[in-house]
Formats: C-alpha cells, sequence, structure tokens
C-alpha cells in the first residue's frame, strides 16, 4: 500500500486539475440523472450553461446540500486516485428495487503504467493484456476544447438516453455508490454497500472521455421490461 | 439448533454472492488474508464449538467468545458482531461482506473452528468448556451425523466465514500483506491437533477430527502455499467473479432528500427546457389583462338568460340596468338615460340596429320597442311575445326577437304588420340568437339545451337542431373570415364550446372551458376567439382557432360575466357582470397601420373594413 501512496504523491500535481475535472463531470452527470430520471420535479431545476450545454443542476437547497456533500469526499477521493467507479442506483420507493444502475468507470493512467510493484501487476495479471499501455502510450496532451467535447457528447447521450431507458412510472430515489480502494480513509456517511446490482439487467454502454490522468467510461444497465 | 446451524451456509453463499458471481468457488479456498485471519482467531479459540452446537445458544456463544477473547468471558456473539458492526474499523476489507455474514460467520465459526488457543491461557479455557461439554456429549453426537451427511457445505461456509470473522477484527487483521501469516497458519493447525489431543473426551475427539480432517481436504494444500502463489491464485479467483480486492463498495449512507412532488416523467420528456409558449415568440402578442376602463353598472341584473348589452357601429354602448336603457358614448364618455320602463317590468334586452341608429328594446311583458337614440324618441312598440323577449337580433330591417316561450318571432320593422316570420322549434326560453352577417343563415340557441340554424329563406323548421349541449346555449357567434363557421357555448352543466359547420351541419371542433360559457366573440382582426364565463372562473378566455389553444386567460370580474360585446373596431371587449360593473378590455388591439383584413390574412367582415379607429375617452 505504501508504494501506491507514493505513486500518488509523485503524481498528484499533475492529477490535481484532472481530478477536479472528473469530480465536476460527477456532479453535472448526478444533476443530470435526478433531471432526466424524474427523481425530482423538474421545476426544481435550472439551466447552466456548461460543456456548452444547457445543463439543469438542482435549485432544490436540500439536494443541493445533500449532493454538496457526496462531492466534497468525492473531490478528496478523486485527489488521492482512491476511486474506480462511481454508481448512481436509481432505486423505486415502494419495493426498494433498483431499477436503473448509472456506472461512471475511472481509469488513471498513472495507475497502471508507472507502478511496477508486485501488487499492481498481479492485480492487472487478467486485464486484457496491453491495455493500460496502450492508453498510456496513447495518451497525447488533449486540448481543453477535445475534453469539453468529449464530455458534452455523454451528456447529450445521457439526455438522450430517456429514449431507450423504460418509464418510471413509479416514485424513486437515488444512492450513490463508489468503489474505492482498500485503504481508503471512510467518513462516518460512507458504509460498505453491495453493489446493488439490477437483476436481468439490460446495459448499455455510452461514451467516454479521457483526459491526460483520467479516463471515464459511461455505462448504464436497467431493468428489462417483465 | 442444528437445523440453523446446518442451514446457513447456504444462505450465506447466496448472500455473499450475487448471481453474477453464482457458482464462484472462492469460498472454498480461503484467500490468504482470511487464512492468516483465521489463524490469528484460531490463536485464540478454542476448538469447542462443535461441542456446543446443539446447546443452547447462550452457551455456544459463550463459548465463541471465550475463545475469542479470553479476557472477556462476559460477553455474548450477538454483542460482539454488533460491536463488530459498528466499529468504524469493521468494514471489512474484502466486498460483499455485509454485517449479516459476520454474525453468521460467528455463528459457524463456532461449529467448525479450526484451532483452540492453545497459547493464551489454554489450561482456563479447557477448564471452562469441558464442563458443559462433557454434560452434552449425546447431543453432541447428533450434530455430528449433520455434519458427515452435508459435510462440505458447512465447512466451505465455515472458512469463508473465519475469513469474514478474523477480517472484521480490528488492526492486526487490516493490514492484508504481512506475510507472517503463512508460518503462523501451519502453527495453527498443529495447535489444533494438540488441543484435540488434550480435550479429551472422545466424542469430541471424533468431531474435532472429522471437522479437522474435512478442513483440511479442502485447504490444506494452500495452507502450505508460498505466498505469491496465493495472492495469484487469489486473484485469479477474484478475477474469475468479478471482484476486484482492492477495492470496496462504499455508498453514501444518509437517505437523499424526498421529491417535493410526485412527478409524471412522460409529462417531462418532451417539454422544452424553458416553458414557453405554444407560440414563438415572434407571433406572441401581448394582450393587456388589466381594464382599459371600468364602468359601474348599477341594478344590472343577475339573470344569464337576458342580453342587455350591446355596442353599436356608431361607437355607443346600450346597457339595460333594471328599468332602464342607458346609452354610453365611448366617443364622449357621456351618458345618457335613453328611456324608463312602466314600473311592472324591466328591460330584459338591448339590441342595436346596424346602422347604429337604433336600438331595440325587449322588456319582461313581452313588448319590443324600437327608439331612435339620436332623437331619444320610441319609434314603435310591436307585439306579441306573451312571455319576456330575452334576445334580439337585427338582419337589416328585419329584427329577431326571442322569448321565454321559446317562440322566434321575426319582425319587418318597417310594416304595420310586423311579425314576417314565427320560428318554432324551441321548447324553452330563447336566450342566443344571433343571425350571420349576410343575413342567409339565423342561428339560435334555447334553455332546451338546443341549437337551431336557420335558413332564411326557409323558416318552417330549422335547417339543422343540434342537441350536443347539455345546457342552456346562449352563447352564439358567427366567424367573421369563415362565413359558414359557427361558434356556441353552453351553461353551467356543459362548460363547452362547439364549432359547426353551418353548410353541412357538422361539428368541426370543440373546447372544455370547464366554466359556464356566458358569450363568445370573434376576432375581427387575429384568428382568435374570446369566451367570458361564469361560474366557477369568471374570466375571459382568448381561444386560437383552428388550435383552439387558449392563449390567455383574464380573471376579468368577481362574479360571472353575463354580458360581452365587441367594440366597432373590434378591438375592445366590454363585458357586463353580476358584480354590477362594466369594464372595457383591449384585448385585440391592433398594431398600427395594419387593418383588419390584413391582420386576419383576408378575411371577410366589410363592417370591420368600415370602421375608424375609435378611442375611448
Amino acid at each position: 500500500m505504501s508504494t501506491s501512496k507514493d505513486k500518488s504523491k509523485v503524481h498528484k500535481l499533475s492529477l490535481k486539475g484532472s481530478s477536479k475535472l472528473v469530480a465536476e463531470f460527477f456532479e453535472y452527470s448526478i444533476n443530470s440523472i435526478l433531471f432526466q430520471r424524474g427523481v425530482y420535479p423538474p421545476e426544481d431545476f435550472t439551466t447552466v450553461k456548461k460543456y456548452g450545454l444547457n445543463m439543469l443542476v438542482t435549485a432544490d437547497d436540500q439536494v443541493k446540500a445533500y449532493i454538496k456533500k457526496i462531492m466534497s469526499q468525492l473531490n478528496k477521493w478523486m485527489l488521492g486516485g482512491k476511486i474506480s467507479k462511481l454508481v448512481v442506483v436509481i432505486t423505486d420507493k415502494e419495493t426498494g428495487e433498483h431499477v436503473e444502475r448509472w456506472q461512471f468507470d475511472v481509469q488513471i493512467y498513472g495507475k497502471h503504467t508507472k507502478i511496477v510493484s508486485s501488487r499492481k501487476t498481479t492485480d492487472k495479471e487478467n486485464d486484457t493484456p496491453g491495455d493500460a499501455d496502450s492508453q498510456a502510450t496513447a495518451t497525447v496532451e488533449k486540448t481543453e476544447k477535445e475534453i469539453q467535447d468529449e464530455i458534452q457528447a455523454i451528456f447529450r447521450q445521457i439526455t438522450a438516453s430517456v429514449t431507450f431507458l423504460p418509464v418510471l412510472d413509479e416514485d424513486c430515489t437515488f444512492n450513490v455508490l463508489v468503489y474505492a480502494d482498500a485503504d481508503s480513509e471512510v467518513p462516518v456517511e460512507w458504509g460498505d454497500s453491495d453493489a446493488k446490482e439490477i437483476k436481468n439487467a439490460e446495459k448499455v454502454q455510452l461514451r467516454s472521455f479521457s483526459t491526460n490522468n483520467h479516463r471515464v467510461e459511461t455505462m448504464v444497465s436497467y431493468r428489462l421490461a417483465d | 439448533m442444528a437445523t440453523p446451524l446446518v442451514s446457513t451456509p447456504v444462505k450465506t453463499h447466496h448472500g455473499i454472492f450475487s448471481t453474477k458471481m453464482a457458482g464462484g468457488r472462492m469460498p472454498l479456498t480461503p484467500s490468504p488474508r482470511g487464512r492468516r485471519d483465521s489463524v490469528a482467531s484460531n490463536s485464540s479459540s478454542p476448538f469447542t464449538p462443535p461441542r456446543h452446537d446443539s446447546e443452547a445458544a447462550k452457551e455456544q456463544s459463550r463459548s465463541v467468545y471465550g475463545g475469542n477473547l479470553s479476557s472477556y468471558f462476559a460477553k455474548s456473539v450477538s454483542r460482539s458482531s454488533r460491536a463488530y458492526r459498528e466499529s468504524p474499523k469493521s468494514n471489512i476489507a474484502r466486498i460483499r461482506k455485509s454485517p449479516k455474514h459476520l454474525e453468521l460467520g460467528a455463528s459457524d465459526w463456532s461449529l467448525t473452528g479450526t484451532g483452540p488457543s492453545s497459547t493464551q491461557s489454554p489450561s482456563k479455557e479447557r477448564l471452562r468448556k469441558e464442563v458443559p461439554s462433557r454434560t452434552r456429549t449425546g447431543k453432541t453426537t447428533v450434530r455430528i451425523t449433520h455434519n458427515a451427511g452435508d459435510r462440505f457445505i458447512p465447512n466451505r461456509s465455515a472458512s469463508e466465514c473465519l475469513a469474514t470473522a478474523g477480517a472484521a477484527k480490528p488492526e492486526e487483521n487490516q493490514r492484508p500483506k504481512t506475510s507472517s501469516s503463512d508460518g503462523s497458519s501451519v502453527l495453527a493447525s498443529a495447535a489444533s491437533a494438540f488441543d484435540i489431543g488434550g480435550r479429551g473426551t472422545d466424542e469430541d475427539l471424533t468431531a474435532a477430527l472429522e471437522n479437522l480432517g474435512l478442513e483440511d481436504d479442502e485447504s490444506s494444500t494452500s495452507y502450505t502455499k508460498p505466498a505469491p502463489d496465493a495472492v495469484a491464485y487469489e486473484s485469479s479467483l477474484a478475477n474469475a467473479c468479478g471482484v476486484n480486492l482492492n477495492t470496496r463498495i462504499l455508498a453514501f449512507k444518509p437517505p437523499p432528500p424526498e421529491s417535493s412532488k410526485p412527478i409524471d416523467l412522460r409529462a417531462q420528456y418532451n417539454r422544452p427546457l424553458k416553458a414557453a409558449k405554444s407560440q414563438s415568440a415572434q407571433f406572441r402578442r401581448r394582450v393587456q389583462t388589466a381594464p382599459e376602463r371600468v364602468l359601474d353598472a348599477p341594478g344590472l341584473l343577475d339573470d344569464y338568460y337576458l342580453n342587455l348589452l350591446d355596442w353599436s357601429s356608431g361607437n355607443q354602448v346600450a346597457i339595460g340596468l333594471e328599468r332602464n336603457v342607458y346609452v354610453w358614448s365611448a366617443d364622449s364618455g357621456s351618458v345618457s338615460c335613453l328611456l324608463e320602463s312602466s314600473s311592472d317590468t324591466y328591460i330584459s334586452s338591448v339590441k342595436w340596429s346596424g346602422d347604429g341608429a337604433y336600438v331595440g328594446v325587449g322588456l319582461g311583458t313581452g313588448e319590443v320597442q324600437i327608439w331612435d337614440v339620436e332623437e331619444g324618441t320610441k319609434l314603435r312598440s310591436m307585439y306579441g311575445h306573451e312571455s319576456r323577449v330575452g334576445v334580439m337580433g337585427w338582419s337589416k330591417h328585419t329584427l329577431s326577437t326571442g322569448a321565454r316561450s321559446g317562440l322566434v318571432f321575426n319582425h319587418d320593422v318597417r310594416i304595420a304588420q310586423h311579425k314576417v316570420a314565427e320560428l318554432v322549434s324551441h321548447t324553452s326560453e330563447v336566450c342566443g340568437l344571433e343571425w350571420r352577417p349576410d343575413g342567409a343563415q339565423l342561428a339560435t340557441g334555447g334553455n332546451d339545451n338546443l341549437v337551431n340554424i336557420w335558413d332564411a329563406r326557409s323558416l318552417n323548421a330549422p335547417k339543422f337542431t343540434k342537441t350536443n349541449h347539455r345546457a342552456a346555449v346562449k352563447a352564439l357567434s358567427w366567424c367573421p373570415w369563415q362565413l359558414n363557421l359557427l361558434a356556441t357555448g353552453g351553461g353551467s352543466y356543459d362548460r363547452h364550446i362547439h364549432f359547426w359547420n353551418t353548410t353541412t351541419g357538422a361539428r368541426t371542433n370543440s373546447i372544455d372551458t370547464g366554466s359556464q360559457v356566458t358569450s363568445l366573440r370573434w376576432s375581427n382582426h387575429y384568428r382568435e376567439i374570446v369566451s367570458s364565463s361564469g361560474f366557477p372562473d369568471n374570466s375571459l378566455s382568448i381561444w386560437s382557432y383552428p388550435t383552439l389553444v387558449r392563449n390567455v386567460e383574464i380573471p376579468a370580474h368577481e362574479t360571472r360575466v353575463l354580458h360581452s360585446c365587441l367594440s366597432p373596431d373590434g378591438q375592445l371587449l366590454a363585458t357586463a357582470a353580476a358584480d354590477e360593473s362594466l369594464k372595457f378590455w383591449k384585448i385585440f388591439e391592433r398594431k398600427p397601420g395594419t387593418n383588419a383584413s390584413a391582420s386576419r390574412e383576408g378575411g371577410v367582415g366589410s363592417k370591420a373594413q368600415l370602421t375608424k379607429s375609435m378611442t375611448i375617452r
């Protein structure tokens, strides 16, 4: 574990901006999902210009505070490179059934390539060979504009996804999960959870975006109609 | 006790592994950490549980605890597991271990623990445990048969749960990568063997061997393996199961705020981001929602069936207030009392002739008078109706009058024998009557819920009789730009506006307004129609035609709007309401420089073209 800590220290500076960007992306994603999937009424949202789009963010103080709390911790974890996935699970209020699951996979380039500790290599033993390498070599400096365009494309997809996602008739609520490294510091508000997977889920891979340090892939899984 | 113990492993299995991982073999072999953990616990836990398992839970738990933390005998298993759960450090380093599994682990552990606490205080513990065990040897045997019959499942879960329980222990077990565990695991197996040997009773030995043997069957190989292999094996297993050993799933525990109200997603999908009106800004026009002017109308009868307001082509407004007819000149703003009826009756209707020179006045007695306004003199009285005349309509020299009896008479006002036609169809009071601008058709509506459309050339029977309304029909209006289009509005129980093609008799459109329709007026300038309503809205609504979209709703009066009429230039609407006020609304304001037909893209309305721009002073 000490090795990975050293590593994160080494890369902290270059990671910082990228982590912030990814965390911000998460924040807008959560807001968009809450709006698009009707977890909160549309009147509770206001538009802001972001990524060259009209993004909808909640204007409800309670929801705002709730997301802010999540984001403050997420930011810390992102900076520490502790997070491998962020998941927004939409759950039926009545039955408690998970009906939709938005998963954002985070890869940190530095993690795979720079570290040659035995742990890391064994971890990645069964990954697709060359996967990490090719990504690392493919990492050419991206302009901010390119990154923004990629993010914009994701949000367009999230917005468009309502066309194929099942209508959520029931009142729904949501939960935020993160897949964090085992050694992460965990504040009291966060506790271990199961993956809240959906049974018989249909999965749709959406677009991804990458910065010089991170790659974020988006996937939505949803309950198939009976 | 035996039954739940046997069945728990199955549960555990399901609980720990999602469908995705079902059938994963991971629990068969303890992970290195788990192994070390089990060693750690073994070092302090005796191999007593098998003897206890058929005993009461209390004793069982006591023995477990005695083994686990030898200095705290008093605690029970349930308490200890709860303690694990509450401890922030109890976040198990491996995923998919809920607190529930911890508990199961504790009980199963007592069931098939692998080693006694040989090092810490063996004698003391053994003493404690052997006392109960001796008294329960028979039951232990029963349990062994269970175990034998189902041998693999309990053991599988046992090793799994040992790992869980061990991982839950604070501090020394949290560091996964220490390598000391492998050595001590060997020690532990040896120790367990020792302990069994030293324990005494045959039953115990049998049970212990049974379990030991099982344990060895499954995991002895990995016990002896060096660390790197085991790590590789573990990670391969983990990968096979889709589990990343180095991550844990964390949920943000506080519940999200409740949504303020239920949401209809379907309404949301097609919603534009901005709540725009149906029209684009280019075509949207502003409608003043405040009245242009308010006049008092004291004594206005609150009677739906009367028609007491009319605006002449000469820009004069006539209004019947109880027994008087007043004429208000919109040009000068002056008011004059035209007439006062005899005290035994009241004014039931007023109607200007087309040229604006004469006003017809219907009375409660059934008498119809014609007055020259400029002179202020009565020209003639026409009798014939035996009940009040609630509605009238001019078509050139013909005055049509509808009465409470349901009869409609046509009077030629030029001749002495004025009654030229008797239109018999309505069976109840006629309250709506409107000539088509070209005089070819007459529409009447009555309290019998009927709409009759008459052909001026054959008045023996209505051309069409429409029964669609479910309440009295007072509101009638002919479309100025499409001659054969008639709009009719129904009363309180109907609340609909129907649109008719009076050539074919077909109903072309309908609107449910949600309130009593008291009058309808087509705009001369816009493809719109305004309706006034009674209960419950007391409002004016402007509807686009033919889209039937309600463009504006103006809360016009405090009580129901009884009458309305358009100014001769078509821009203003006058409304009289039961709150005894007369209000003027600039609802069809025209942009300067456009005439009626231009703004309507070529309409008819010769009347509108003749009008000059007028103002109210």
